[in-house]
């Protein structure tokens, strides 16, 4: 009985003493939107080759999560989608653009939607694909929860102030509404670009315009959004350095599918 | 009373209609409570074979000791399996002592009264709380609170305060299987009560608590909801394989969740057929040992085998 | 030498005593702490955000951002889940714990309740990664469910899950009828069905009901499993295979990105403190229901 209580206590005293050691190395904790995540992903490895002494923690959880988590200081950053205006202690650091698609199932074959076809699915108007073009199939509508940043930004820039019906699936996470998607015939959803392009899923052009990078730069494809690092107040130490090193390495943008800030012709102060 | 049986000259006993539909239908009902005894054994078959067939091709070595990727393919699951344990044995550390403890007093010292039957309601109580709201207290008191942030400590007390209960029955159920006549034969050689239950009834009970304790430990091992909010989806930024107990730290079970619903990384199946692989393997073990550990320590401690 | 040797044992015995009540009053302030802080957090939203309690319980208008507040669709979704496992479950459950109870060979039952006891070891999340890749696909294809997610899958799922509560609680209920009543109906002429049906099981009505209100219990608290296949749609189920949304479900995907403070924070926190209480209901519905038994 001794013998195991003098084990017990020897291994907290260890696992109390062991940060010490680690005092050394910093460490960065980050979470939030999984339409940012490929980009910070790829920035905190580069970053951890090129500083040993500093070790980053990338998570998803949503743009929603994040801005909580960041103000709620269980986090160092916070990454998303929308800006925080209920939360002004978060100091705002834009580091890129990123375009979102419409994507359906690829059985259906619906190549283009119209702004008023989009709302009229989402608000649960229409319910067979055959009346928008489509075959005679049942729409599934697979929303993100209240707290994703992609689904805020579907709200703003396509829903025309309509509220989204609430009758569909909800699913978490870009990855898991993707494989959803491709999964499900009759599907329908929206995600980023980061998690779209490539994924065997149908992005649909909006409008007649075709969810590209360049038409988001030329303002004519209006489905965007800027990606946020929100720190508590401003950032500093080696959070600043991190933030500073995404927001520069403008290569990473282009190789993970983001849009640099300064290629944007159009500008929106409310994204 | 229907008529049971006709008397024939040649003394053949013949039974009459009501009574053959009777022993029809008995019959039957036999033949389908057999069957749906079987079904139960043939789903958890079912269940085994099924997930073996999906996540053996995702085992591998890489698979259990590498580390898990957020964006990219080739994840492992390395730190989550050590976080598991991490947990787990923190949780125990703290559920054991005083889960025993409290057991102990409810069964051999406290006396019907309002402090037993407010204990007794107390740990009931405590049982009906449900993981998740569980997990939400940890939330509020260790993350928020205490200023915590997502700590594995955090996670570690959390689990203790819901298998408190359980743990405290199993130890009242292991000491009420030791004869009374132990501990008369203790106290008439004049030990003190402490005496008696320290070096006569805990000794008896070990085996079944032991067998207990890894039941219980195995479904810690796999528990979730109550970890989510507390112990956090991410592994530790500083070192994977850490010692400090105030860090994230994503268990198996809930990087199996995770990969489900937030994760984007192209292998999804894979990581979480693996995954849930692991995660049933480990539960067959820990049933496994339990009756094991638990035959062998009542051997060794009373000389009976059960 | 005795007396000191006395004298220590019985300082031993004191201090062992007084360590033992703490570990037992312990317990107490757990659940306390847990009840008080949880009816702090968890009235805010009536308390701080100014929502009649009456609109949280009966209205199905859930919008967070514009300070709706009506939880009904999830109350609703978590009862309705719960009924269906119920209803599959229960009287699965209690054939099983009959059949262990009065028929089964101990071969058998050196299967059987093993087998149940892996059932109860299986993790939430294996059981929801198992209903993903088998039941929501199956559901998919043969029936009218659009995606295979929905009440239907959640139901089945959950249903297996409180198999083994329900199995070995009905097993004690009957195993603790005396033999003579078995002995007394046998003695009349009755088959062993008829016994089991006729006799045992009004006989055991209270440990049966014990067996399905604790089943539920469980089933109501389930989160992880039930999240990953009902598809956790804001509205109440249209059918039997439809989308719909439960508290627990609610809770754990909102929850993450709740700021705390906010309005859909404390909308969760309520949505747990209804959860506990009726857990709690449900337990003091078993003291009454054992209190009851002749």
């Amino acid at each position: 009985m001794t013998k195991i209580a003098a084990l017990a206590a020897l291994f907290l005293g260890a696992s109390l003493l062991a940060p010490t050691a680690a005092f050394a190395d910093t460490s960065i904790s980050i979470a939030g939107s999984t339409a940012l995540l490929p980009l910070v992903k790829d920035a905190a490895g580069i970053y951890q080759t090129m500083h040993p002494d500093v070790k980053i923690s990338v998570s998803g959880g949503g743009s929603g999560t994040g801005i909580a988590q960041a103000a709620a200081k269980a986090i160092d950053i916070g990454d998303s989608d929308i800006t925080a205006p209920n939360n002004p202690e978060l100091h705002d650091n834009r580091v890129a653009v990123i375009g979102f698609a419409v994507v359906t199932n690829p059985s259906l074959g619906v190549k283009n939607l119209t702004k008023a076809q989009i709302q009229d699915i989402f608000t649960g108007k229409v319910s067979n694909w055959k009346e928008v073009g489509g075959p005679d199939q049942k729409i599934v509508v697979i929303n993100r929860p209240r707290s994703s940043g992609t689904r805020a930004v579907f709200t703003k820039t396509l829903m025309g102030g309509k509220t989204v019906n609430e009758a569909g699936l909800t699913e978490d996470a870009t990855g898991t509404v993707v494989s959803v998607v491709q999964t499900t015939p009759g599907a329908i959803s929206y995600a980023a670009f980061s998690g779209t392009h490539g994924k065997g899923v149908s992005e649909v052009a909006i409008d007649g315009i075709a969810p590209t990078d360049d038409n988001v730069i030329d303002g004519k494809y209006p489905f965007w959004s800027y990606e946020h690092m929100f720190t508590q107040g401003a950032p500093t130490g080696e959070i600043s350095r991190f933030i500073a090193f995404v927001q520069t390495r403008t290569d990473l943008l282009a190789k993970n599918g983001y849009i640099k800030i300064s290629d944007m012709k159009v500008k929106e102060s409310d994204r | 009373m229907a008529v049971v049986a006709t008397v024939v000259p040649e003394s053949r006993i013949v039974a009459d209609a009501g009574v053959r539909r009777r022993r029809f239908i008995d019959g039957l009902a036999t033949v389908i409570l057999w069957g749906l005894g079987a079904s139960v054994i043939l789903m958890l078959a079912a269940f085994v074979i099924y997930l073996f067939y999906l996540g053996a091709s995702a085992i591998s070595w890489s698979f259990l000791t590498g580390s898990p990727q957020e964006t990219t393919a080739g994840g492992g699951i390395g730190p989550e399996i050590y976080n598991s344990f991490y947990i787990l044995v923190l949780t125990l550390i703290f559920t054991v002592p005083i889960a025993l403890a409290a057991g102990v007093y409810l069964q051999e010292y406290a006396k019907p009264g309002l402090f037993r039957t407010i204990v007794q309601f107390s740990a009931e109580s405590l049982a009906t709380v449900p993981s998740i709201v569980m997990g939400l207290f940890g939330l509020l008191v260790f993350v928020y609170y205490f200023h915590w942030g997502f700590s594995a400590l955090g996670g570690a007390v959390t689990l203790t305060l819901l298998n408190l209960p359980a743990l405290m029955r199993v130890t009242q159920e292991a000491l009420s299987s030791v004869p009374d006549s132990l501990r008369e034969a203790s106290m008439g050689l004049g030990a003190t009560r402490w005496q008696t239950i320290y070096r006569t009834v805990l000794p008896s009970a070990i085996g079944r608590m032991t067998t207990g304790i890894v039941l219980i430990a195995g479904r810690i091992f796999g528990e979730t909801a109550a970890l989510i909010f507390t112990a956090g989806l991410s592994v530790s930024a500083n070192h994977p394989y850490e010692l400090n107990p105030m860090r994230s730290a994503e268990t198996l079970a809930i990087h199996l969740w995770y990969t489900h619903s937030e994760s984007i990384v192209p292998d999804v199946d894979r990581i979480g057929n693996g995954s849930a692989l692991v995660l049933l393997v480990m539960v067959l073990i820990f049933n496994v040992s339990a009756r094991v550990a638990g035959r062998a320590l009542t051997k060794r401690f009373t000389g009976r085998s059960s | 030498m005795i007396a000191v040797q006395a004298k220590r044992s019985h300082t031993i015995e004191r201090i062992a005593v007084w360590v033992l009540r703490a570990a037992a009053a312990f317990v107490i302030f757990a659940i306390a702490a847990l009840l008080i802080y949880l009816c702090f957090e968890g009235t805010k939203t009536f308390t701080v955000d100014h929502l009649p309690v009456w609109q949280f319980l009966f209205t199905s208008d859930f919008d967070p951002t514009a300070n709706k507040g009506g939880a009904a669709i999830f109350i609703v979704g978590t009862i309705v889940v719960t009924l269906f496992a119920l209803c599959v479950g229960g009287p699965f459950g209690i054939a099983v714990g009959a059949f262990l109870s009065e028929i089964a060979p101990p071969r058998m039952a050196g299967i059987l309740k093993p087998a149940i006891e892996v059932l109860v070891g299986i993790p939430s999340v294996v059981y929801g990664w198992l209903g993903l890749r088998l039941l929501v696909p199956f559901l998919r294809e043969h029936t009218s469910s659009a995606s295979g997610f929905g009440l239907a899958a959640a139901g089945i799922v959950l249903s297996i899950m409180i198999l083994p509560t329900v199995i070995s609680l009905s097993e004690d209920a009957f195993r603790s009828l005396p033999g003579a009543l078995r002995e007394g109906s046998m003695a009349l002429g009755s088959t062993r069905w008829q016994t089991m049906v006729r006799v045992l099981l009004p006989s055991a009505s209270s440990g049966l009901s014990v067996a399905l209100i604790l089943g539920m219990a469980r089933a109501i608290g389930e989160t992880l499993a039930v999240q990953m296949v009902l598809g956790n749609a804001t509205q109440f189920a249209s059918g039997l295979f439809a989308p719909t949304a439960a508290l627990t479900t609610e809770i754990v995907i909102d929850m993450p990105g709740a700021t705390q403070g906010s309005f859909l924070e404390h909308e969760l926190f309520s949505m747990a403190l209804f959860l506990l209480l009726l857990a709690m209901a449900l337990i003091l519905l078993v003291r009454f229901v054992l209190r009851k038994r002749v």
